[in-house]
C-alpha cells in the first residue's frame, strides 16, 4: 500500500453460485483510493457496483483477491475483526436512510458513537444534528420525519464517529431533485471539512461529477472514466434529471 | 452501552405499540399458570374440605383388625389429628322388643370435619358426642323399639339421649337394615359384646395439612395389607369421589394444554420479534458492533420484554384469583394459598417459554449479516426446523413437568401436541396443494385469494397447524366441560330425591303410594329390598376375603350380603354392556365393576343363599351402573319371578319441598314401620361442590378460548407480514382497496374454513381418545360442529385478516411501499 492509500484492491473477484452455474459478478478489480479523496462509482444496474461497496466496507468477503482497508488486510480478517475495523475507521450512508424506527433523530445519531464507546454521545450527536440543521427534529421519529431529514440524520450519524471512510450507496437515490440537492452539498462539506475519505455508489452523473475521481463500472470491470462528464455537460444543467443511467 | 441500549429500544418499542403481540402472549401464559394454579388450588381446598366432610376426616384406615400402634404413633409425631372408632353389628333390647343395630363407638374429637346432624337442635346438647352411659340413636330406630327411654347393649343398660339425622361419614346407603347408635368408644369394653372372632371394623381418622398427609400416606399405606384399606375423597365409595377425581383431570389437562397454547402464541410471536430486528441487527454490525455486543443486547432486550410481561402476568394472575374468589363463599375466600407456588410457577413459565421459544428465532437474528444493509433479501443462517422444534418440545416439556409435576402426562400431552401439529401441517399442505393453480388477475377477489393460497402453500400450512390447533384444544375443552357439567347435573337435577323410604311391607306399598299422590309427591319406582348371599359361580364355593388372607385357598366372593332386587326393565340410570336384560325367568344382570372383580362372565350360574334357601340363576347381562347417583342402584337384579317368593321390604325415593315437610311428620305417623332418610342436606352439599368445579372448569374454558385468539392474532399477523409486499405492489398497479380486503379476507377465510373443517376432525378423534381413557364419558359425534367450526373459523380469521388489511391500506401507496423495502 502507498504510504496515503486508504483502499487498495488487487485482483480482487467475487463470484456467486446460481442455478444456471456460477456467475461473475466482480472480475480482477484493481483500485487505489487515497486519504481524503472521494471517488464516485457509476455505473448500470447489476454492474456490481454495490457488491464492490460491500467488499470494500468489509461487509462481505471475495472469492479471491486482496483488499486493504485502513491499513488491514480484510481477506485475511475474521468477521469479527471486520467489525472491529467498521468500527474504528468506517461509517454509511444509504439510500433508505437505515434509521431505527423505534429510535427518534437523537438517538439514532448516538447509536454508532455508542456503540464505539464514544464519551458525551448525547453531545455529540446535539451538536451533528444541529450542522445538519435538524436542531428543532431531535426527538422525532423517523416516520415524522421527510425523506430528505431522515438522510440528513443519517448524515449525522455517519460524521459522528469522525470516520476515515464514508461509503454510500445510492445516497440521494430516493430524494427529489431539491432534497438530493441539500444533502449533497451537506455531506461534501462535512467530508471536506472532516477530512474523510469518501467512496460514492451512484447513477447520478452530477453528485458523482462532485467527486475527484470518477469510476465506471461495467459488467464487473472498473475502469478510470473522465469522459462521462462531456457527455453530461448538456444536461447538467438540467433542473430535473440529475439522474441518467450510464449506459 | 448494551444495558443503556437495550432499556431505550424496549422503552421505544413498548411506547411504540411494537411489543404488544410478545408481551401479551407472556402475560397470557404467566397468567393462565399463576391464576389457574392459585384459584386450582383454591378451590381444590374447598371441593377437598367439602368432600372430606363425607368421610368426616382428610384420610381413614379401615380395618378388619386392630390398627398397628406404630402407624397411629407415626400420625401423631406428623402432628395429624386423629381419632379412632369401632363400628360392629349388635342386638339392642328395650323391654319385650329387639333389634340388629349397627353400633359406631367413637372417641372425643370424632368427626374431624363435619358435623353429627341431630333431630334436634345441637345447641339443646351440652356435649358434642354422647356422654358415657348414653347413646345416641337413629330416628328409626325409635320408632322400631316404640321410643323407649333406655335399651341394653350387652351387658349394660344405656340411656338414650339424641336423635340422629345424619352422621357426616355413614355415606349414602339407604340400604342399611340395621339403624346406627352412636356411642362412646370407652363404654364399649363394658358391653361385653365384643369377643374374640367378633366381626368389627376398626377405624381411624386423620386430618391435617395437604403435607403431613402425604407424608403419613408414604409411611402407611406400604404397612397395610390386603384386608385394610385407606381411604380418602378420592377413593370410590366416596360419593363424590368421581366428581373430584374427573375434575382434577380435566383442570389439570386443561390447564397444560392452556399454558401450550399460549406458548405457541410466544412461539409465534417470538419469530414477529426477531424478524422485525433484522434491519436493526444489520445496521448495529455495519456499525461494527460484535456478535457478543449485539447478543447482550438482545438478550437484555427479550429480559426486559420477557419481565415486562411477568410482572404483567403476575398481576393478572392474582386480579384473576380476587375476582374469582369475590364470587366464592366467604369460608373458602378466607383461604388464601400459600404464595411462593403460583409466582415461582408464574416466573418459570415466562421465563422457560419466552427464551426457549425465542433462542431459535434470536439464532437467526444474531447471524443476520451486515450486507443485508445492502442485500435486503438477506436473512440468518438456516439452521434448520429440527432445532427450533426440539427447543419448542423441551420448553414444553420443563413447563408441563413444572405445572403438573407428573412425567406421565407431560409426555401425554407432548406428544399428543406432536402429533396434532405433524397430522395437522400434513392435512393442511394436502389441502392448500390440491387446489388449481390460477392467475392473478386483478378483478376477482376469490381467484386472487385461491392463488394466493396456493402460491403461499407451505407458509400457509403453518399458519393452518396453527389457527387449527387453537381451534382443536378449544373445541375439546369446551366439549369436554359441558359433557362433566352436564353428566353432573343429570346426576343431580333440580329434583334430585331428598327422601328415601325404606323398610315398606309389601301390604304398605299400595296405601303408601295413595298417600303420595294425594300430596302431590313423586316418587321414584319403588323397588323390592332382599338380602341374599352370594355363594357359588358355576358351582365353585365361594370364600371371603379374610379367610383368603388367611390362607384358604378358593375363588374369592362378597364377604357381606346383598341386597337384591327384582326388575322387568333395565333402570334408567344404568347401562347395558354385554348380553340382554333378564329376558329369561331365572336370569340375573350384574352389575359391572362386580363382574370384573369376580371375574364373572355372561352365561356363568351364580347361587345364592337367601332366607336360608339357594337359588342358582344365569347371568344374561352385564350392566354399568352410575354409582354417585343418589339412586337406589343394585349389584344384581332378578326376575320377579326367581324372588317373589320371598320375604321382602320395598324402598321408594322422592323429591319433597322444604315447604311441604309436614308431609313427613304425616308418613312417621300414618307408616310407624316405615323409616325415613333425609339426604336434603348431602344434596345440598353435592350441588354446593359442583357448583365450585363449575366454576373452575368454565374458568379454564375462559382462558383457553383467550389463548386461542391470542395464537390466531398473533398467526394473522405473521401472515400480513408475508403479504405486505404482494398488497403494496397490487396497490399500486391499481386494485382497488375494496379488491384487495375482499381477496385477504377471502384468503384467510378460507385458510380459517380449512382450519375449522380440520379441528372437528382432530377434536372428535381427540375426544374420542380422551373420554375412552381419561374421562369415562359417553362418546359421541358433535353434528353442530361440523358446521359451525368451519364457518366460524372462517369468520374469525377473515374479519382478523381483513382488519389488519384495513390498517395497512390506510397507508398511501408511496407508504406501504417504503413499509415493505
Amino acid at each position: 500500500m502507498s504510504k496515503n492509500s486508504v483502499i487498495t484492491v488487487k485482483a480482487l473477484v467475487k463470484s456467486v453460485a446460481t442455478q444456471e452455474g456460477e456467475l461473475t459478478i466482480l472480475n480482477g478489480i484493481n483500485l487505489d483510493v487515497k486519504c481524503g479523496e472521494s471517488v464516485a462509482i457509476l455505473g448500470p444496474s447489476g454492474s456490481g457496483k454495490s457488491t464492490l461497496l460491500g467488499l470494500l466496507a468489509a461487509l462481505d468477503s471475495p472469492s479471491s483477491g486482496e483488499i486493504t482497508l485502513d491499513g488491514e488486510a480484510l481477506q485475511l480478517m475474521a468477521e469479527e475483526g471486520k467489525a472491529a475495523l467498521r468500527k474504528k475507521s468506517v461509517s454509511f450512508i444509504f439510500q433508505s436512510f437505515m434509521l431505527v424506527d423505534t429510535l427518534n433523530a437523537l438517538e439514532n445519531v448516538m447509536l454508532p458513537a455508542e456503540l464505539a464507546g464514544i464519551d458525551k454521545a448525547k453531545e455529540k450527536a446535539q451538536t451533528m444534528l444541529t450542522r445538519v440543521g435538524l436542531s428543532h427534529r431531535l426527538t422525532h421519529f423517523p416516520n415524522q420525519l421527510s425523506g430528505g431529514e431522515q438522510q440528513r440524520v443519517a448524515i449525522a450519524r455517519a460524521f459522528i464517529c469522525e470516520p476515515k471512510v464514508l461509503f454510500a450507496d445510492e445516497p440521494t437515490g430516493n430524494l427529489d431533485a431539491v432534497n438530493s440537492q441539500k444533502v449533497a452539498d451537506m455531506l461534501f462539506e462535512l467530508n471536506k471539512e472532516s477530512d474523510t475519505t469518501l467512496v460514492l455508489v451512484t447513477h447520478d452523473l452530477v453528485l458523482a461529477k462532485r467527486c475527484e475521481r470518477q469510476l465506471l463500472m461495467n459488467s464487473g470491470e472498473l475502469t478510470e472514466e473522465s469522459r462521462l462528464f462531456k457527455l453530461d455537460e448538456s444536461i447538467e444543467t438540467s433542473t430535473d434529471l440529475h439522474r441518467v443511467e450510464v449506459n | 452501552m448494551e444495558i443503556q441500549l437495550a432499556w431505550r429500544l424496549f422503552k421505544r418499542e413498548l411506547q411504540r405499540g411494537q411489543l404488544g403481540l410478545i408481551v401479551l402472549a407472556i402475560t397470557l401464559a404467566v397468567l393462565s399458570v399463576t391464576g389457574l394454579a392459585r384459584v386450582s388450588e383454591r378451590l381444590q381446598v374447598a371441593i377437598n374440605g367439602q368432600a372430606s366432610t363425607f368421610i368426616a376426616a382428610d384420610r381413614i384406615i379401615n380395618s378388619p383388625v386392630k390398627i398397628d400402634e406404630s402407624i397411629l404413633v407415626k400420625a401423631d409425631e406428623l402432628g395429624l389429628n386423629r381419632v379412632s372408632s369401632m363400628k360392629f353389628n349388635s342386638m339392642v333390647f328395650a323391654g319385650q322388643k329387639f333389634q340388629l343395630v349397627t353400633v359406631r363407638a367413637v372417641e372425643e374429637g370424632y368427626p374431624l370435619k363435619g358435623k353429627i346432624e341431630l333431630n334436634k337442635k345441637e345447641e339443646e346438647h351440652d356435649s358434642a358426642l354422647p356422654k358415657a352411659g348414653h347413646l345416641w340413636f337413629e330416628s328409626r330406630l325409635g320408632g322400631l323399639l316404640a321410643y323407649p327411654n333406655a335399651l341394653e347393649l350387652g351387658d349394660r343398660q344405656f340411656n338414650l339421649s339424641a336423635e340422629i339425622a345424619r352422621l357426616p361419614d355413614a355415606g349414602f346407603n339407604p340400604f342399611a337394615s340395621a339403624p346406627l347408635v352412636l356411642m362412646r368408644l370407652e363404654d364399649v369394653a363394658s358391653t361385653g359384646v365384643i369377643q374374640p372372632g367378633s366381626r368389627v371394623t376398626y377405624l381411624a381418622q386423620f386430618s391435617g395439612n395437604e403435607a403431613q398427609l402425604a407424608q403419613f400416606e408414604m409411611y402407611a399405606k406400604p404397612l397395610l395389607n390386603s384386608s385394610q384399606r385407606w381411604v380418602d375423597v378420592r377413593s370410590g365409595d366416596s360419593p363424590i369421589a368421581s366428581a373430584v377425581k374427573r375434575a382434577e383431570r380435566f383442570l389439570l389437562l386443561a390447564s397444560l394444554l392452556g399454558i401450550a397454547l399460549a406458548c405457541a402464541a410466544i412461539g409465534i410471536a417470538a419469530q414477529r420479534y426477531c424478524q422485525r430486528h433484522y434491519d436493526v441487527v444489520a445496521m448495529l454490525k455495519t456499525f461494527g458492533a460484535s456478535v457478543k455486543q449485539i447478543r447482550t443486547l438482545f438478550g437484555i432486550h427479550l429480559l426486559l420484554v420477557t419481565l415486562f410481561g411477568v410482572i404483567l402476568g403476575l398481576i393478572g394472575g392474582f386480579t384473576l384469583d380476587a375476582v374469582i374468589t369475590s364470587f366464592l363463599p366467604i369460608e373458602i375466600a378466607a383461604y388464601s394459598p400459600p404464595l411462593m407456588r403460583p409466582i415461582l410457577l408464574g416466573l418459570g413459565t415466562g421465563f422457560i417459554s419466552a427464551f426457549m421459544f425465542s433462542a431459535y428465532p434470536l439464532m437467526r437474528l444474531l447471524s443476520i449479516p451486515p450486507l443485508r444493509v445492502l442485500q435486503r433479501q438477506l436473512e440468518g443462517v438456516e439452521l434448520g426446523m429440527w432445532l427450533h422444534v426440539l427447543l419448542s418440545i423441551i420448553a414444553m416439556a420443563m413447563l408441563g413437568y413444572l405445572y403438573s409435576q407428573s412425567v406421565q402426562l407431560t409426555l401425554i400431552v407432548l406428544t399428543g401436541v406432536l402429533l396434532l401439529g405433524l397430522l395437522l401441517s400434513g392435512l393442511g399442505f394436502l389441502m392448500i396443494r390440491a387446489g388449481h393453480s390460477i392467475g392473478m388477475k386483478t378483478t376477482n377477489p376469490l381467484q386472487l385469494a385461491l392463488a394466493g393460497l396456493r402460491r403461499r402453500a407451505k407458509h400457509n400450512a403453518i399458519q393452518l397447524v396453527g389457527f387449527s390447533s387453537a381451534l382443536v384444544l378449544l373445541l375439546t375443552i369446551f366439549a369436554l366441560r359441558q359433557d362433566l357439567l352436564s353428566e353432573w347435573q343429570n346426576q343431580l337435577p333440580e329434583n334430585a330425591p331428598n327422601y328415601f323410604l325404606v323398610n315398606i311391607a309389601p301390604d304398605e306399598s299400595v296405601p303408601l303410594s295413595d298417600f303420595l299422590v294425594k300430596n302431590r309427591v313423586k316418587t321414584t319406582d319403588i323397588y323390592p329390598v332382599i338380602r341374599g348371599r352370594l355363594s357359588q359361580i358355576n358351582g365353585e364355593e365361594l370364600i371371603s376375603s379374610e379367610q383368603a388372607d388367611e390362607g384358604v385357598a378358593g375363588r374369592r366372593g362378597i364377604s357381606r350380603e346383598l341386597n337384591l332386587t327384582w326388575r322387568d326393565q333395565l333402570p334408567e340410570n344404568n347401562e347395558l354392556i354385554q348380553g340382554q336384560f333378564n329376558a329369561e325367568d331365572n336370569d340375573v344382570s350384574v352389575e359391572s365393576g362386580v363382574a370384573e372383580r369376580l371375574d364373572i362372565q355372561l352365561g356363568d350360574s351364580l347361587t345364592f343363599v337367601i332366607d336360608n334357601q339357594e337359588v342358582t340363576v344365569n347371568v344374561s347381562s352385564i350392566r354399568e351402573v352410575h354409582w354417585e347417583t343418589l339412586q337406589p342402584n343394585f349389584f344384581m337384579i332378578f326376575t320377579r319371578r326367581t324372588l317373589a317368593s320371598f320375604a321382602y321390604t320395598s324402598m321408594a325415593s322422592f323429591y319433597l319441598d322444604e315447604e311441604k315437610s309436614e308431609v313427613i311428620l304425616q308418613i312417621i305417623k300414618q307408616f310407624p314401620t316405615v323409616s325415613i332418610i333425609d339426604v336434603g342436606n348431602m344434596v345440598k352439599q353435592l350441588r354446593q361442590i359442583i357448583d365450585q368445579v363449575s366454576l373452575s372448569l368454565t374458568l379454564v374454558l375462559v382462558l383457553v378460548v383467550l389463548s386461542s385468539s391470542l395464537v390466531m392474532i398473533a398467526q394473522t399477523e405473521a401472515g400480513m407480514a408475508t403479504r405486505q409486499r404482494e398488497l403494496a405492489v397490487l396497490r399500486t398497479f391499481g386494485a382497488s382497496g375494496w379488491l384487495l380486503k375482499m381477496a385477504t379476507g377471502l384468503e384467510f377465510a378460507l385458510l380459517g374454513g380449512i382450519a375449522g373443517l380440520l379441528a372437528v376432525i382432530v377434536a372428535e378423534f381427540t375426544l374420542y381418545l380422551l373420554k375412552t381413557q381419561v374421562f369415562e364419558l359417553n362418546i359421541y359425534m358433535h353434528w353442530p360442529w361440523w358446521g359451525i367450526a368451519p364457518v366460524c373459523g372462517a369468520l374469525t380469521v377473515a374479519l382478523l385478516g381483513g382488519w389488519r388489511c384495513r390498517q395497512l391500506l390506510q397507508k398511501s401507496c408511496s407508504e406501504l411501499l417504503k413499509f415493505t423495502t
